[in-house]
């Protein structure tokens, strides 16, 4: 063990004296083998990002890995059942979607049917504070904004990771307000931004037309206008025969935590009263890794090739060096050097070369990343606040030592191979 | 008492080529340690391979080869690095000193070779006593480039010395220098053998064979004791 390291520390103390006396091919090698490593790092860290990116928005969409979604249409007594059944519970929240329409009376909204401001869905309806909704056709148009209201039971951002944009997140620990805090999402905020409307909110089935308060806006990557309400604050205005009702378009969602026994439960008791109910396991990383396998491969498929002419590169100038230096491997024989440590010390140079090159194609690669982060976060989202993936550093490292390996190995060889007797030629 | 150095009948034949070529024939050479021995002879005559024998760069066909009463004769190349680094100095007429290099560092080459590991205070106290030997610690931090062709020899021998060899091996070591300047080195080498060390010197010049305490002829692959008038 002492006899490799002293071999090892004099490889290293050798190489290392190579190549700060030839710079110049040091930095050549290095060149040569920059694209190849910086390929590498590229292709990793563009498909960790982009991992994340898809993962991220299908997570906001949807819901995280492992999180099973109930979903259940509106009725009364399905109602009841899942509001008793996750009632206090951390590990699952249930989401009651409905219609509602905040600004004027009696006016057809700007969006009918909940449509992105910038498109037209047609149709959509109106409701009254004491009755059903009805067409909207029917009513002149007017400053009223139709959003996607979503009661909860908890706080959602543990299954789906609404990112705040300004504002802050409903409070599920504090008592009930009596006006209801809303939370929008850009869609919706943007509505409220170009119309200015009256803020009066109008639902199906409520017993009065309520005032909210608007106090955050998040991104749910929903392109329709959405806003987010405790349940609990909807409840005082609407009672749960509006909540439930079947003819109010509403829809129903429970998100339960892996593990939990609330599926079981839930799913035993509606099938007990004859609810229709469907039930998925979110499972996005692994359909999407499937998917980006093969993409990923070409690409690194593609980065390996120019690694390959790197290599070449590599090879190439560690070939020159060493018929340069035939009386420098000859002398260290003659002195008492193994051949191995002669090969050892080619290798230690390509290998320090490789590495060098790694460390800067990595550092720029991070650099990069980070000025288009700076640059470009603002207009993409998801590419605020981008961290460099450290698996692209330990696959330029990898992609920089192999490079070394395979550039020196032939060089290696020919060290080891000049017999002593050149110097006594010489 | 055991000779240092004891070939017998060394042989070594050239080939490869149209007709082998006897290189060495049959030589016998005794060394004994504190002692000096030139080898004189024409070119061709096979100084340089005895050279390589003696200092396992090559092997004899046929003899033997006792180091200090080891045979030797027929050691691996992994065992004979080894011999190599701890048993012997070479000097040539060249000098084969890396330029990029400080004299200190070529002289540490030898002890930065693998053959056991010593650390930096004592590497560097053990170069500096080798070039004190040789009366140039003052250059140590000096590239080659900077240094007379006397001193870069110098060098060169204080790499030979720096792990303390049993046996001096030099070949044609003042073939680069002038008349002067090739006293001093011989000088230095002689300075060698006081402490006990073997030293073989090949040279063509006769006045620096005369200061060994034996010189021998080879010709033709043939050693024989020079006859002094």
């Amino acid at each position: 063990m002492r006899r490799l390291s002293g071999r090892f520390r004099s490889a290293l103390i050798i190489g290392l004296q190579g190549i700060r006396a030839r710079k110049m091919r040091t930095l050549l090698s290095m060149v040569s083998l920059f694209l190849g490593v910086l390929a590498v790092v590229v292709v990793q860290a563009g498909a960790s990002i982009a991992d994340k990116a898809l993962l991220s928005d299908i997570e906001l969409a949807s819901a995280v890995d492992g999180t099973t979604i109930i979903g259940m249409p509106m009725e009364p007594k399905a109602t009841d059942i899942v509001l008793d059944t996750v009632d206090g519970r951390t590990d699952a929240v249930a989401m009651l979607g409905l219609t509602a329409m905040i600004g004027e009376p009696n006016v057809t909204p700007v969006n009918p049917g909940a449509a992105p401001f910038d498109e037209d869905w047609g149709g959509g309806v109106v409701c009254y504070g004491t009755g059903p909704c009805e067409p909207a056709d029917t009513l002149p148009k007017g400053q009223a904004v139709e959003v996607r209201l979503t009661a909860m039971t908890g706080d959602v951002r543990p299954f789906r990771p609404l990112r705040p944009r300004t504002g802050q997140w409903l409070e599920f620990g504090t008592v009930p307000a009596m006006a209801p805090r809303l939370v929008v999402n850009r869609e919706a905020a943007k509505g409220f931004e170009r119309y200015k409307v009256p803020a009066e909110m109008r639902i199906g089935g409520a017993t009065a037309n309520i005032t909210p308060q608007f106090v955050g806006v998040v991104d749910d990557g929903d392109i329709q206008p959405r806003a987010y309400v405790r349940l609990d604050e909807l409840a005082t205005w609407l009672p749960s025969a509006g909540v439930a009702d079947p003819n109010s378009g509403g829809e129903m969602q429970v998100l339960v935590a892996p593990g939990s026994p609330v599926e079981q439960v839930l799913t035993t008791k509606l099938k007990a009263i004859g609810s229709e109910t469907w039930v998925q396991t979110v499972d996005t990383k692994k359909e999407m890794e499937s998917q980006l396998k093969l993409l990923r491969l070409v690409f690194l498929a593609m980065a390996s090739l120019v690694l390959l002419i790197g290599v070449a590169g590599i090879l190439n100038v560690g070939l020159a060096t060493v018929g340069e230096r035939v009386e420098e491997f000859a002398l260290r024989r003659a002195v008492g050097t193994p051949r191995m440590l002669l090969a050892g010390i080619v290798l230690a140079e390509t290998l320090l070369t490789g590495l060098f090159t790694a460390a800067v194609a990595i550092g720029l690669s991070a650099a990069g990343l980070r000025a288009v982060s700076v640059l470009f976060g603002d207009s993409e989202p998801f590419l605020k606040d981008l961290q460099f993936p450290w698996e692209a550093g330990i696959a330029g490292i990898i992609a920089g030592l192999v490079a070394g390996i395979l550039g020196g190995f032939i060089p290696a060889l020919r060290a080891a191979g000049i017999p002593i007797a050149t110097v006594m030629r010489a | 008492m055991t000779a240092l150095i004891e070939l017998t009948g060394i042989t070594k034949v050239l080939k490869g080529q149209q007709q082998p070529r006897t290189i060495l024939d049959g030589v016998d050479l005794t060394v004994q340690a504190g002692e000096s021995v030139a080898i004189v002879g024409r070119s061709g005559s096979g100084k340089s391979t005895l050279l390589s024998v003696l200092g396992l760069f090559d092997r004899a066909d046929e003899g033997s080869y006792l180091l200090a009463g080891q045979d030797i004769s027929r050691l691996p190349e992994r065992r004979a690095a080894k011999l190599r680094s701890s048993h012997f100095g070479f000097v040539f007429q060249r000098f084969f000193l890396l330029k990029h290099l400080t004299a200190a560092q070529n002289v540490s080459m030898a002890l930065v070779n693998g053959q056991g590991w010593l650390p930096r205070r004592e590497r560097r106290a053990r170069v500096l006593q080798a070039l004190e030997q040789v009366g140039i610690a003052h250059l140590a931090k000096n590239r080659p480039a900077r240094m007379s062709g006397g001193e870069q020899q110098r060098v060169a021998i204080a790499r030979a010395l720096v792990r303390d060899p049993m046996v001096l091996l030099a070949d044609e070591p003042t073939g680069a220098l002038d008349t002067e300047t090739g006293t001093a080195v011989i000088d230095a080498l002689l300075a060698a053998t006081e402490r006990g060390c073997g030293l073989v010197l090949v040279t063509h010049d006769r006045d620096h064979a005369a200061r060994m305490g034996r010189t021998l002829d080879l010709v033709d692959g043939v050693l024989t004791q020079r006859v002094t008038a």
